[in-house]
């Protein structure tokens, strides 16, 4: 017999199930919230940090990933605040200056906000997001990738750096890697990275209602969880 | 060592080794900590060991080797009793004088003792040191009274009294009102009320719990839990088990980082004798506690001293990190209700339950109460282990324990809470020692580092030594910390090569302010502190090294020359043969030249140089 | 890399797999190093994936995967130190023998590692030669201990 609760997200009311994350429950509804490192059914590790949110209690507000956040009855979500929307923003910036060259990538800053770039651009390819990691863990047990290294080192890698006999070519991880969508225009060449801002169009459709859901071209790319289902 | 079953064989125990040392007349007490240990301490007690056989003073003289006094810099050191005489720098020759003049004729040995730099004056006892003096010293103190690896002379000086009123007086109940009542927050750097963080622990459901010790203490200059876990095992020992009665918890860890081999050798011989008398296992002193002890070591990882990380390490995994959307203290180790405590936490508790909690409360401010040990390091005359009532002023601690300057260079700013803390300018030195004054000021008393830095001192160079620091230590996992910090380190080095431009430093700020909010864990959360306590304090240093290209305080290497002053060189040829890129040229006798080419402005010449010729612009 | 001593590192902590920090530990101390085929005997016998036990081999500093030089240099790169110099002292093993942290001489002799806080501030710079603590080392005092610990060595394999 499923529980239920109901929270608050920017005002609506939502009736989700117990032990649902604040995010899963705002998808279903069809509030948008944006999120790179998020897949369904796949665990959430917070990793992002874009899919976050303002929980509001004893008139306090705490930032926090919407992905780690499983909902309570009462909880009051802001998703699209002032202050929300520029550190998402930041985030995004951060991550299209570190690996420009996937439309995916470029998609969610344009999501996101990011309007120029003030670092210089970096040629990653790789964000770190972990799907690759995750659905190898978590979907097959085949546990052929793995983050290794710390920090700045930190990288996707085989077992012992080298052992590829793990894999069982599902290619799962490729469907899920937002690099693997190259920008319209070609991959770009390093040292030569650029912010696109083609897809800005898209988001005058969603200029009204900004934290709804439009079905917006911008998800595709990296599989956002709305078009997953 | 005889099992104690119940609290008369304790008492009992305590009451012989009480009467066994009766007959003891001379007490020599040498620190053995791993500051003395590189001073080489090891050859003076075995000097002095020596003497004292020559003259058949062996059983009548109990020579101590204790754990940390906090005074590292006057080591070797020794204590005196009777007569609380204190030497200093004592060399392996001296062990001789030290036992036929002092020990066997009352004779003070003038050489040995310690001089007081800024007055001047040479110091007889240990009481009357002004470095000693100005402090209070409620946990360091005891750790001149035993040997950590001896569980008797814990017990001697009334070592798990306050354990047997906790069994046998006291309901779990009222342990933890007790600790409330005391005001006690936690020591590692979070600040957070240890009674409270017990009482949710104890109400969360699940009748599996477990106490662990945070023993890992990453802070770069902070070494304060070191000396307590070297030098008084058993003390934190008792606190974890009145905690884990308090909660309801039988396991407990003590996570030590592997750069402590003492403080691992010494915890692990303290667990050992507590198991081997029954202080530690089934029904303890014949109450319904149990409760066992295991030791882990860390594996070199400053993110270990967060405390979902630390729980993974134990659990076998990485180090990462996990969303505290759920606290530890309901879902912890193995996803299991736990506390974790910083070592001076878990140290402070004996003495709360022994004395109360009102005694304990009676010192320090409002929201902060007790006294918080100090690594006090840097430019300052005295440095080493401070401990102070909260609320004492940062004067009070920078000049009348730091003794002021070392060097006659002018105090810029201290440095409080490691790299999750910030820098305070002198202007704010009136601010007490206290966790809510310093946090809103910009800093914060963290793990209790403090690192005084004068004018030689760049503070922006500070800032990217933190972020270098915090760079090479992020787990990587979220993007804030891993890109943020990244970018921050990237700007602030720029601004140290003379590229900088004033759109950086609202950028760097917009930046810091992100990271702060976003990321996932502390470490992160407290990255940019570094940056934005110098952005704020100290922005004429940011302007200069941006408008004008220049360091003021001659650290950033790109913005130096080193030159060599031709009318106060002497020719003499040690920068030539010091320079370790063979940068300098120069016939005996003639003054030497710096290859500008071959620079790399290490310093090392003008470090070498006795006539002041190096010069640097 | 003898078979026995991992076996002991083994022993009473088969098929735990909490233990995987501390049996690595041991394998540092041991060998110097972690080898490859002590990784994969470890999964074997612990029941930890191999992609774990990599990672956590690359995770914590005190786990080197090559092997680490005779003489073992670290020094203390912490906040007390810094202030004191300590990155003189960097660039005096630099110049000195070329390397970098983490890097070993060629002849597989000397090994340099940063270490950030050994908690012996007050006696900073520190520096570290396997396992034995120096304190308030200025460049020229590390060139000297350098030296010695060559001729020392030289001395030790002449016959």
């Amino acid at each position: 017999m499923k529980q239920y609760v109901t929270l608050t997200i920017d005002g609506a009311q939502v009736r989700a199930a117990k032990g649902a994350s604040v995010l899963d429950a705002a998808i279903e509804y069809g509030i948008c919230i944006p999120h790179l490192c998020h897949v369904p059914n796949l665990s959430d590790i917070g990793a992002c940090r874009l899919c976050i949110v303002e929980q509001v209690s004893n008139g306090r507000a705490k930032v926090t990933t919407s992905c780690t956040l499983n909902v309570q009855e009462g909880m009051v979500i802001l998703s699209n605040s002032e202050k929300i929307k520029k550190l998402r923003r930041n985030i995004a910036e951060l991550l299209v200056a570190q690996a420009p060259n996937s439309k995916a990538v470029q998609d969610v800053a344009v999501r996101c906000g990011v309007k120029d770039v003030r670092y210089p651009f970096r040629h990653s390819d790789c964000v770190l997001c972990g799907r690759c990691v995750r659905v190898c863990t978590e979907m097959w047990g085949a546990r052929a990738l793995g983050f290794v290294g710390r920090g700045k080192d930190r990288h996707v890698d085989f077992p012992l750096g080298k052992r590829e006999d793990f894999c069982k070519h599902c290619g799962s991880c490729i469907m899920l890697c937002p690099m693997t969508i190259t920008p319209c225009k070609g991959p770009m060449k390093t040292g030569e990275e650029y912010l696109c801002g083609k897809c800005e169009a898209q988001l005058m459709i969603t200029a009204n209602r900004p934290d709804s859901c439009v079905w917006c071209e911008l998800g595709k790319g990296f599989q956002c969880a709305r078009y997953s289902q | 060592m005889t099992k104690l079953n119940t609290t008369n064989d304790l008492e009992a125990l305590r009451k012989q080794i009480t009467a066994q040392r009766k007959n003891i007349r001379t007490t020599l007490t040498l620190c053995g900590g791993t500051g003395c240990q590189a001073s080489q301490c090891r050859d003076v007690i075995d000097a002095v060991k020596g003497a004292l056989g020559k003259h058949g003073l062996e059983k009548s003289v109990q020579v101590r080797i204790s754990g940390c006094h906090g005074f590292c810099e006057q080591g070797p050191l020794m204590v005196i009793e009777p007569g609380n005489i204190f030497y200093c720098h004592i060399k392996p020759e001296d062990a001789q004088d030290i036992v036929s003049k002092t020990v066997m004729s009352g004779a003070v040995i003038e050489r040995l003792l310690y001089v007081d730099p800024v007055s001047n004056k040479t110091i007889q006892t240990e009481a009357d040191i002004p470095f000693y003096q100005a402090q209070d010293r409620q946990l360091l103190s005891q750790n001149r009274l035993v040997d950590p690896c001896s569980i008797e002379d814990y017990i001697a000086v009334g070592g798990y009294s306050a354990l047997v009123k906790t069994l046998f007086q006291m309901t779990s109940g009222q342990v933890i009102d007790e600790i409330k009542t005391s005001g006690l927050r936690g020591r590692g750097g979070g600040g957070f009320p240890t009674g409270r963080k017990w009482a949710d622990c104890q109400e969360a459901p699940g009748d599996e719990k477990y106490v662990i010790c945070n023993a890992d203490e990453g802070d770069p200059g902070a070494y304060m839990d070191r000396s307590v876990l070297e030098g008084n095992p058993h003390l934190v020992l008792e606190g974890m088990m009145i905690g884990a009665f308090a909660i309801g918890a039988a396991q407990g860890y003590i996570y030590v980082r592997k750069e402590y081999p003492l403080a691992v050798e010494h915890a692990k011989i303290a667990v050992q004798q507590a198991r081997e008398c029954g202080l530690l296992g089934e029904n303890i002193l014949g109450s319904r506690f149990s409760f066992d002890v295991e030791i882990a070591r860390g594996g070199g990882a400053f993110v270990c001293g967060e405390s979902t990380a630390l729980m993974a390490s134990l659990e076998g995994k990485v180090g990462e990190p996990r969303s505290k959307d759920v606290h530890t203290v309901e879902e912890g180790l193995w996803h299991k209700p736990t506390t974790l405590n910083n070592v001076e936490t878990w140290a402070n508790v004996p003495l709360i339950i022994k004395n109360g909690a009102a005694r304990f409360a009676a010192k320090g401010t409002n929201n902060s109460k007790g006294t918080k040990i100090l690594a006090l390091t840097g430019r300052v005359k005295n440095t080493g282990l401070v401990e102070v009532a909260m609320g004492t002023p940062l004067r009070t601690v920078v000049y009348d324990i730091g003794g002021g300057a070392a060097n006659g260079k002018a105090i810029k700013a201290v440095q409080t809470g490691g790299p999750s803390g910030g820098c305070l300018p002198v202007s704010k030195f009136d601010l007490p020692v206290d966790f809510d004054a310093l946090y809103d000021a910009g800093s914060m008393v963290g793990s209790g580092g403090m690192v005084v830095m004068d004018e030689s001192t760049c503070m922006v160079d500070v800032a990217k030594f933190f972020l270098q620091f915090l760079q090479d230590e992020s787990c990587g996992k979220c993007v804030p910390c891993r890109l943020g910090v990244d970018r921050m380190l990237e700007i602030i080095t720029t601004i140290t090569e003379g590229q900088g431009k004033p759109e950086h430093i609202s950028l760097l700020q917009e930046l810091a302010e992100t990271v702060q909010e976003t990321s996932l864990c502390g470490l992160g959360k407290t990255a940019p502190n570094p940056v934005l306590s110098t952005l704020r304090y100290f922005p004429e240093e940011y302007a200069a090294h941006i408008n004008h290209k220049r360091c003021p305080a001659g650290v950033c290497k790109p913005l130096i020359t080193y030159a060599i002053d031709a009318d106060n060189c002497k020719g003499c040829g040690l920068c030539l043969s010091a320079c370790p890129l063979g940068a300098i040229s120069g016939e005996k006798k003639q003054a030497h030249v710096i290859d500008q080419q071959r620079c790399n402005k290490c310093g090392i010449c003008a470090d070498e140089c006795k006539s002041q010729a190096v010069t640097v612009n | 890399m003898s078979p026995t001593t991992l076996s002991s590192i083994l022993e009473g902590r088969r098929s735990q797999p909490q233990q995987l920090v501390e049996v690595l530990q041991d394998v540092q101390e041991s060998f110097g190093y972690i080898p490859e085929d002590a990784m994969q005997t470890v999964s074997k016998d612990l029941g930890v994936p191999l992609m774990e036990v990599y990672r956590v081999a690359n995770f914590y500093k005190a786990f080197s995967l090559k092997p680490r030089g005779k003489h073992l240099i670290t020094i203390c790169t912490g906040t007390a130190c810094h202030v004191r110099g300590a990155h003189l002292l960097l660039d005096q093993v630099n110049g000195q023998l070329g390397l970098e942290p983490g890097a070993t001489t060629e002849d597989g002799f000397f090994t340099l590692e940063r270490v950030n806080c050994l908690g012996a501030c007050a006696l900073g710079p520190v520096v570290v030669h396997n396992g034995n603590y120096h304190h308030h080392k200025t460049p020229n005092k590390l060139r000297k201990l350098i030296d010695s610990v060559r001729t020392t060595s030289k001395e030790e394999t002449l016959p």
